[in-house]
Formats: structure tokens, sequence, C-alpha cells
């Protein structure tokens, strides 16, 4: 380590190329911990559990435009055909779909007055009593639906019971709240007989990602969507054959979107995997570019150099002692780029923050940053740094 | 002498090669990372309909009463209601207006070998088609009479036309949208805009809609939205008339005003308006308000470029930052290597000045070849986001601005890095490098 | 001091191979000043960087200081450099980023010489090469003349028992080139044995005794100037 002083002055006095890479490492260091930040924040949402067995739902929306159909007669002959295919479990009609982007969304209150209660935005699902099991969803608190709670058809009934979300029993009734309450959506109410804790509603991206009830009513419409519960192992047989069975039972009709419930939440996230990648492979596409200057500066940085290592070599240099000049110049250069880029990364970090959504840089994101920019500049200068210490004390005589 | 400059710098480009590719490769990843981000921020953000873009505007009624809100910094919502729609198409003082809605069929040609297949739809007034642009290769579109009677009338693409008849030219054929029968009267060209500017809230960057039917058959044969759909109050809705009178904003509306009086006529007469529907308990509120924006502002107020496009193309260019240094400091180790060569040409008479013009040339050809690779490696990038499936289908890919701006980025950023090193090789004496050691 | 026994250095390329120096013999005595001299391509500097352990020989035997250079590893022969034998270099050598300071203070770290002691040595052999004062100049801001004087005043701060110098006043004009030779006379005249290689005739004249290279071997006469000097080991000359 004595050697910090000598290379300080001489770093010092030749700076440009000291310089250049400390403002490369820096801007790579600001980059690359605030990339990676985003990264892991959109990489967590995406992982988030749902409560929702995506392996083994698949979902459809049918169209029937053949006026002479009898509607919930077809419905419930296709679900019968359905359900006696090899792996299916159970098959029912859904007004949207978890996960998906598509649905309805209400405003409960507490009071039937809105504006005289608590009240919380909330996407709503309505099917009958099967909804819970078929989605492969726990009741943590309270009771599921039962046959005698669902009521058919939309013809101004309003089910007298329904199964909200932890979220949005929390937000109306307080923490740990909200069972057997009365929830008002306007002139209609209904009674929590249930309530699950982990829950997303079809917007999971959205401030009311978790906030979902279900209502048990059972439609039948002309653009209708189902949900199909199959063994995970046949999941995949059993998509290829829904759209040829039920157009076979009635071909006064269109399915479309058939999918998996994994499929429509990759889907919902699509943007998300998006930024990932892009946001990744800028880092790696940066990450190269730095080592290649880093490199190449050294490579420069020697050869200009090579008569003063034969000269530090005929002075009594041992290879050891070369390698490790070059080993420590690096160090001091990155180390200073990555003090400078720390500070930049914090202040990227921040006006990001203030423009858009994004989550604050964490310091361990900048320190392990950081701990990579120096290993990677430790490995690129590795092989331009042993070249060194294997050049000749002879080039000391050679004239030039 | 620049072609002299030019010879000099290609000669001298292939006597490095190995610097010099790295150089190209550098910048060629950096204008690469840099197009791809660009070339979809460009997309969204470009002037969709440039022509007419500063006359076409969107109209928004802040229809809610006092104390509700709306995700618009402005508080007001982006569509409107049926009834405000129909009032405003019938009573407006203004010759050209549209009021619109996405909705969505299965399209088939009642055969047995006629498999259906679902389409968007969008159900509109008449006026769409002039407003924005769009031409007719046969027909034309529906007439006023057609409209008022709700006639089975619709206008298809050439595409669509091609698809179900096998031919361009299908007017006066029969299309079935569901069980209904529709005579095509008008055949549209090809229609591509990147953004579904008329219609941002429901899937900005789906492609526009290839089957149009007159705004009457919402009415007529209750076509229902297959947009959004956002009520603010509680109100009974059990049928369709009951919607249809709604509060329920679900609309487009569109108008085109020609003069900055114009507008303020006719905010005039949407504030006369709204002040009669006061009377009838609607517009609850102490000041009525109304937005109308032109197009381009109108996709900036809707966010049609996210902040995630702005984002990446901010870390891009860091990114150009960091290849700039890169290049700097290579050009600096490869201009002092041939300080010699400089300083020779120096003592035969070469000004300071013809010496940095000569590596400028040098830099800048090296920003033209790095241009192709980054275009290359943009392309790749931007089929990579076309793969994706996350709606970047239309967007991402790069128009002939992208294409052409992409050398003068590269070369920019190139003369960026090359100043130093080549005002460092000028401004080196000749004589010292002629001293022989 | 230095003994070489039938050293043969044999550059070898893809192409060509080339006898550099063949039988090569030589004993230079504790004290001594030699004067290298020999037409270019003769072996002058092939015999440097062996006699300065800058290069391996292929054959023979080589004492120096009664170690044998030939079964030194890589790091002992950087030590034994380090510690025995002073560098004056033709084209000075400095290093152009350090202070005259820092550059006599390079050999003085490699032998890991506490930092007080360093500055005395530093400041010791800037003053015995009359630069004391000029410590925080850096090598462009001085003479050529100044230069040589500063690479000898680092040869010199290790206190070698053995100085080479490689054309010490090659790159001088002729006062300074006196002004160099005086030193290392004087050098001399304090016990150290200096070995220098030149292809000037006139400075060769000056020291006791000289030593010409012709095809890579030894042709030894002796031009008394009125020093003491020595003649026993000396070869026998090859025909000139």
């Amino acid at each position: 380590m004595s050697e910090i002083k000598p290379i300080l002055s001489a770093l010092t006095r030749s700076k440009t190329g000291a310089i250049l890479l400390v403002m490369q490492i820096a801007i790579t260091l600001a980059l690359v911990s605030n990339a990676m930040s985003i990264v892991a924040d959109r990489a967590e949402k995406i992982n988030q559990t749902t409560g929702y067995d995506e392996q083994g739902i698949i979902s459809y929306t049918l169209l029937t435009y053949d006026k002479d159909t009898d509607i919930p007669k077809q419905f419930k002959e296709d679900i019968r055909q359905l359900k006696a295919l090899d792996g299916v479990i159970d098959v029912l009609a859904v007004s949207s779909i978890p996960l998906s982007r598509s649905g309805g969304s209400r405003t409960l209150s507490t009071d039937p007055e809105e504006h005289s209660g608590k009240n919380a935005d909330s996407g709503y699902i309505r099917a009958n009593h099967h909804i819970i099991s078929t989605l492969g969803l726990t009741i943590n608190e309270g009771r599921d639906f039962t046959q005698s709670d669902v009521i058919y058809g939309r013809n101004g009934d309003y089910p007298s019971v329904g199964i909200v979300s932890r979220a949005v029993a929390d937000k109306l009734f307080g923490q740990g709240n909200g069972l057997n309450e009365t929830v008002y959506n306007g002139d209609d109410a209904f009674k929590i007989i249930g309530i699950i804790d982990t829950l997303k509603s079809q917007w999971p991206r959205s401030n009311m990602g978790n906030s979902l009830i279900f209502l048990p009513i059972e439609e039948a419409q002309t653009y209708q969507k189902f949900i199909v519960k199959t063994t995970p192992q046949k999941r995949a047989q059993v998509m290829k054959q829904i759209e040829p069975l039920l157009l076979d039972l009635d071909r006064g009709r269109v399915v479309m979107n058939i999918k998996g419930l994994d499929k429509s939440k990759a889907d919902t996230y699509a943007g998300d995997t998006l930024m990932i990648r892009m946001l990744i492979a800028i880092v790696v596409f940066l990450v190269i570019i730095t080592a290649l200057g880093i490199f190449g500066l050294t490579h420069f940085n020697i050869s200009k150099r090579t008569k003063q290592i034969g000269t530090r070599r005929a002075l009594g240099a041992r290879k050891s002692a070369i390698f490790k000049y070059f080993l420590l110049e690096n160090l001091m250069v990155t180390a200073l780029g990555v003090v400078i880029g720390g500070v930049g990364a914090l202040v990227l970090g921040r006006e990001l923050m203030g423009h858009y959504s994004v989550p604050p840089l964490e310091t361990s994101a900048i320190l392990i940053t950081a701990g990579m920019m120096l290993l990677m500049s430790f490995i690129a200068v590795y092989s331009p740094a042993r070249r060194a210490a294997n050049i000749s004390p002879s080039v000391a005589t050679r004239s030039i | 002498m620049l072609l002299h400059y030019c010879d000099l710098a290609w000669r001298n480009i292939r006597q490095t090669p190995f610097i010099s590719v790295l150089m190209i490769i550098a910048i060629g990843i950096g204008i690469g990372v840099t197009m791809t981000t660009l070339s979809v921020y460009h997309m969204k953000s470009a002037d969709p309909i440039p022509n007419k873009s500063a006359q076409l505007h969107a109209l928004q009624l802040q229809i809610m009463d006092d104390g509700q809100t709306w995700r618009t910094p402005d508080n007001l919502p982006q569509q409107v209601t049926y009834k405000d729609a129909m009032y405003l198409l019938e009573n407006s003082p203004l010759e050209k207006k549209v009021a619109m809605f996405k909705s969505g069929a299965a399209i088939h040609l009642d055969k047995p070998d006629s498999v259906p297949f679902i389409k968007d739809v969008r159900v509109t007034s008449r006026d769409f088609f002039d407003m924005f642009d769009m031409s007719f290769l046969y027909g034309n579109v529906w007439s006023e009479a057609q409209s008022e009677q709700a006639a089975p009338v619709v206008v298809i693409s050439e595409v669509l036309s091609q698809k179900l008849f096998g031919r361009k030219n299908a007017l006066g054929e029969s299309v079935y949208l569901g069980d209904r029968r529709y005579e095509v009267v008008g055949i549209t060209k090809k229609w591509r805009p990147a953004v579904k500017f008329y219609d941002v809230n429901n899937s900005a960057f789906d492609p526009a809609e290839e089957v149009f039917i007159p705004l009457s058959h919402a009415k007529a044969y209750q076509v229902s939205s297959w947009g959004n759909t956002n009520g603010w109050k509680n109100e009974e809705i059990n049928s369709r008339e009951q919607f249809l009178n709604s509060e329920t904003v679900w609309l487009q509306f569109w108008v085109e005003l020609n003069s900055a009086s114009e507008k303020a006529q006719y905010g005039q007469f949407l504030l006369d308006y709204m002040r009669e529907q006061q009377e009838l308990g609607r517009f609850n509120r102490k000041e009525l308000a109304y937005n109308l924006q032109p197009v381009t502002q109108w996709l900036k107020y809707n966010h049609v470029v996210s902040a995630d496009n702005k984002i990446l193309v901010g870390l891009s260019f860091m990114f150009l930052a960091v290849c700039i240094a890169n290049i700097l400091g290579m050009l600096l180790a490869k201009f002092l290597k041939r300080a010699p060569d400089a300083g020779v040409r120096r003592a035969l008479g070469a000004s300071k000045r013809q010496i940095f013009y000569q590596h400028l040339v040098e830099v800048a050809i090296l920003g033209l070849l790095g241009s192709v690779v980054g275009v290359v490696l943009a392309q790749l990038g931007l089929a990579g986001i076309r793969e994706s499936k996350s709606g970047y289908e239309l967007i991402a890919t790069m128009d002939w601005q992208m294409l052409l701006i992409s050398p003068l980025i590269s070369i920019l950023a190139c003369l960026i890095a090359g100043l130093f090193p080549a005002w460092v090789v000028c401004k080196t004496s000749p004589a010292t490098h002629l001293k022989i050691q | 001091m230095l003994q070489m026994q039938d050293i043969g250095k044999l550059y070898q390329t893809e192409m060509v191979q080339t006898q550099a120096l063949r039988e090569f013999n030589l004993t230079v005595n504790e004290g001594e000043f030699i004067a290298v001299t020999g037409p270019s391509g003769s072996g002058k500097t092939t015999f440097l960087n062996i006699a300065g352990l800058l290069e391996p020989f292929s054959s023979g035997q080589y004492m120096l200081d009664g170690v044998d250079v030939g079964k030194l590893n890589d790091n002992q022969r950087s030590d034994l450099r380090n510690q025995k034998i002073g560098f004056i270099f033709q084209g000075f050598n400095l290093i152009p980023d350090l202070n005259l300071f820092e550059n006599i203070e390079v050999p003085l770290r490699y032998r890991g010489i506490k930092t007080a002691q360093r500055k005395r040595r530093i400041e010791q052999c800037l003053e015995q090469v009359g630069l004391a004062g000029r410590a925080r100049h850096l090598p462009q801001q001085l003479s050529g003349g100044q230069q040589q004087r500063v690479a000898i005043a680092r040869a010199l701060a290790g206190e070698p028992r053995f100085l080479l110098a490689d054309e010490p006043t090659g790159n001088l004009d002729s006062l300074m080139a006196k002004q160099v030779m005086t030193l290392l006379e004087e050098l001399n005249r304090a016990g150290t044995t200096i070995v220098m290689v030149t292809h000037d005739q006139e400075l060769a004249r000056r020291t006791p005794r000289n030593i010409q290279i012709v095809d890579g071997q030894v042709a030894d006469f002796t031009l008394y100037q009125g020093v003491q000097g020595t003649r026993e080991n000396t070869q026998t000359p090859l025909g000139v």
C-alpha cells in the first residue's frame, strides 16, 4: 500500500485517462443502481402472490350472436359437457377474469350516503357459489357462499351477502374488522360473510390491486366470460379441446381469449416484464462497455508506459510490484468513480422519484452495484496488469 | 480538401483496425440502445395526424357533481355520456364533429364455410372519416338518411374486404356482424396510425378498427360498448334505455375547430348547454368546466408516452454519454500514437486547423460506421420489443425520421468525443515528434 | 566483483537466430572503472543487459559479487538489481509523471526503506548531484544534463556496489557530458565499481580500462592515463 502516494501523484499529472474512467464508472454506477432498483421493484410486483391457482385455471369468453339460442340452457349444457372432459374439475360463468385488466369496479361505502361514510374502490366479480373454490382461494375469516346465497340473472335483484378481500374490509371498517358488517353500493347493500387475506383484483397494478369483492350472482349473457378449473397436468390438453367442443354444441357463437390465468397475469405485467428486459439489456451492455473502457485504457496506459515499467523493473521492482501497481492504480480510479457515482445515483434516484412513480433507491442497491463495479474493474484490469508485469526489464536499455 | 481528409481518415481507420472496430462497436451499441428507446418514444409522441392535429379537439365536459374526483389532473372525465354526445351532435354550431365508441362483433358471411371471427367495431357518426383523414378506396360513408334510419350499412377496410371476399372491391356485398346482415357501402384505404389517438382510453396501441357502423345502431340495435364505461353516480340501470340516459361516460367526442374565435364560440355554446342542463338537475356544481384539447396535447394529457418510456430514453442518453467517454479515451490513445505523423504534417506546412479538421473527419466517419451498427442493433431491439406482446406491435418500429436521425446522433456523439483528442494532437508542436531519440 | 565465463546469448525469432554473445569472458574487479566500446550491433547492449541482470543468458556462468546469477529466479534477480546495481540509462529513463524526489524514491521503495530514512537519503543524493532544492520539479522542467544527474542520483540512492552506465552522455552536449563524466569519476574514486557502455572513444579514453566488444566477444586493450588500473584477468584480444 506504500505505493498510494506516488500513484496518486502520477495520476494527478496525467489526468485525462483517469478522469474519463472515473466518469464512466460514476455514470455506470448511477445508472445501474437505479435501473436495478427499478428492476427489483417490478420483479417483486410480478412475483407477488395472487392467491389464485394460476396454473390450474383457464378462462375464455363466449360471444353468442345467434338470437335463437336459449343462452342459460346452452350454458348449462356447455358446462356439463366441459366437466365431462378428462382433467376438468369445475366450470362456471364469471362477470370478469381476475388479473385480466378488464372488468367492473364500484365505490363501496359503509353508509348508504357515500360521502358520509368510509369509501373504498374495488373490483367485483359476479359468479355462483363455486367461485371461491374454483379460483383456488382460501377464506380466512367467515364462510363460503352456499347455493342458497346465489341469485340468478340481472333483473334488479341484489344479493344479500358478499365475500371481500382483506384490503376492502380494512379500508372500510379498520384493521381486522369487517365480518358481518354491511357494505353499501348506492341503494344496494350486502353483508360481508367471508374475508380473504391474499387476493388480487382485475387490476393488480393499480391502487385497487388488492381490492376485490365476490357477489353470488350467476349470469348468462350474450357476451359471457367463463373460468375452467383443471388439474395442472391436464390444462394444456383441455385448453385445446374447449373451442371445438363448444362450437360443436352450437355454431352461433365465437369462443375468444382462451388462456391460462398465468398467461392473463403475464399479459397484465407485460409492460413491467418489458421494462425489466430493457433495463437489464441496458445494464448488461453498459457493463460490457465500461469493462471494455477500463480494459482499453489500462492497455493504452501500459503501452505508453512500457519504458517506465522496464525502468522500474531494472531498478529492482519485482513482477508482483508492477502487477500490484496497476491493480492499485485501477482500484483508486474505480473507488473515486464509485464515490462520485454513489452520489450521482442518489441524485438520479431522487430525480426519477420526483418525476415518475419509481421506488426510493435503497442504499444497499448502491452498495451492491459498487461492489460489482469494483469486481468488474478488477476483472477488466487483471490481464493488462499481468501483461505489464511481464514486460522485460531490458526495455529500459532499448533506445526508441 | 474534404475528399483528401476522407481518404486520409479511411487509411488511418484501416491502419488500426482493432481499435477502430472497437470504437465502432462502442458507438454502435450506444446508438442501438438509444435509438431503440427513442424510436418507441418518438412513435408514441409523434403527431399522428400532422396536417390536422391543431384543428382536431377532444371534448371533455365536467359532468360530475361537486366533490367527485377523476384520475385526470383537472378531474374531467375523458369520455362523455350518451345523452350529451347526442345533443352536441345534433345541435352543435360546428360543421364537423364526431361521437363514437368502440364495440366488437363476430364477423362472418353466414355461409357454412365462413368461420366467424371477432373484430373490433367502431360505432361512429358520419364525420369520423372526413375528420381523421381516412380515404375511401370504393364507395363512401353512409348517408345522413341511412344514419337516421339506422340502416344496416357498414364500412370496412380494404384488408378486411380482401380477407372476406378475396377482393378489394366488396361494395354491395353482405357481411354479418353477429346475426345481423349489413351491406358494405364503403371500403377504406389501409389506415394504420401508430397510436389510436382518437380513442386513447381503450387500448391506445391496438390497430385502428376495420369495421365501422353508424352511431344510431347503439340505440336501435343495442350495440354495446367494448371499451371503458365509467359511472360516477349511483343510478338504477336495469335496461338499455336507462343506460343510455345515465350519467355513465363511455363515448369519445371530437370536434374540428379552425380558429381561436371558433373555439371560444364553441366554448360558450358548451357553457350555455351545461347551464341549460343545470335546470334539469344535472351538472350539479358551482363552476362549470369543459376542456377542448388538440391532438398532441390530448396524447400528453392521457400519458400516451408512459413514464417507463421516458425513463428508458433518459437512461439511454446516459448510456450514450458513457460510450462517448469510452470513445474519447480510445481516440486519445489512437491519436497520440499517431502524433508523430501529425508532427511531420505540421513540419511540412499543414496548419493546426487542417490537422484538427483531418482528425475530426476521421471521427465523423467512425460515427457514420457506428450508426450502421447502431441501426442494425436498434432493429433487433425493436423486433424484441414487438415480440414481447405488450401492446408495442405497431409502436416499436423505426420510421424514416428516426432512421435519418441515427447517423446524426452517432456522428455528433463521435464529434463530441473527438474534439478533445483532435485538439491535443493539433496543439503538439511539430518539433516534439521530429527529434530522434 | 563481476565474473562472466563463456557467456552465450542466442536471440531466437521465428525467422532468424542471432548469436549476440558467444564465449564471452570478462572479469571486473572491485573498484574498477571500465569503458565498454564496440561498433553498433556488436553486442554491447546485450552485454549490458546480462551484466545488469535485465536479461537471462543462454549459456555460461555469471557471478556477481559472489552470487551465481544463473541460479536466481526472477524475484531474486529483481532484489539483486535493487540492492547491488545502479543503472544510468542513455535516455535517462526518468518517470515523467513523478517529480525528482519521487523518481529517486522508486528504488528505495522497492527496497522497503522507511519514509524518514528515504527522505534523508534522497536529499543527500540530490545534493550530491547538485540539484538540491529542485526536488519538486518534474523531469521535463530540467535540461538534459540535469535529467541525467537526477538519473545518476537515482542510481546512487541505493548505494550500489556496482554502477552500470549505458551511454550516460549520449544525449548530452560536450560540456554537460564532461560534468557527468567527472561525477562518475568521483563516484569511482569513492569506491563504486563502474561499467560504462559507450561508443564515444574520447570518453572511453578517460577510463583506466577499456573493453571492446566485437562480434559478441571481448577484445580488451587498456589505455594508460595515469590512473591506477589492473591488468590481470584480461583476455587476449582476438585480432582487431
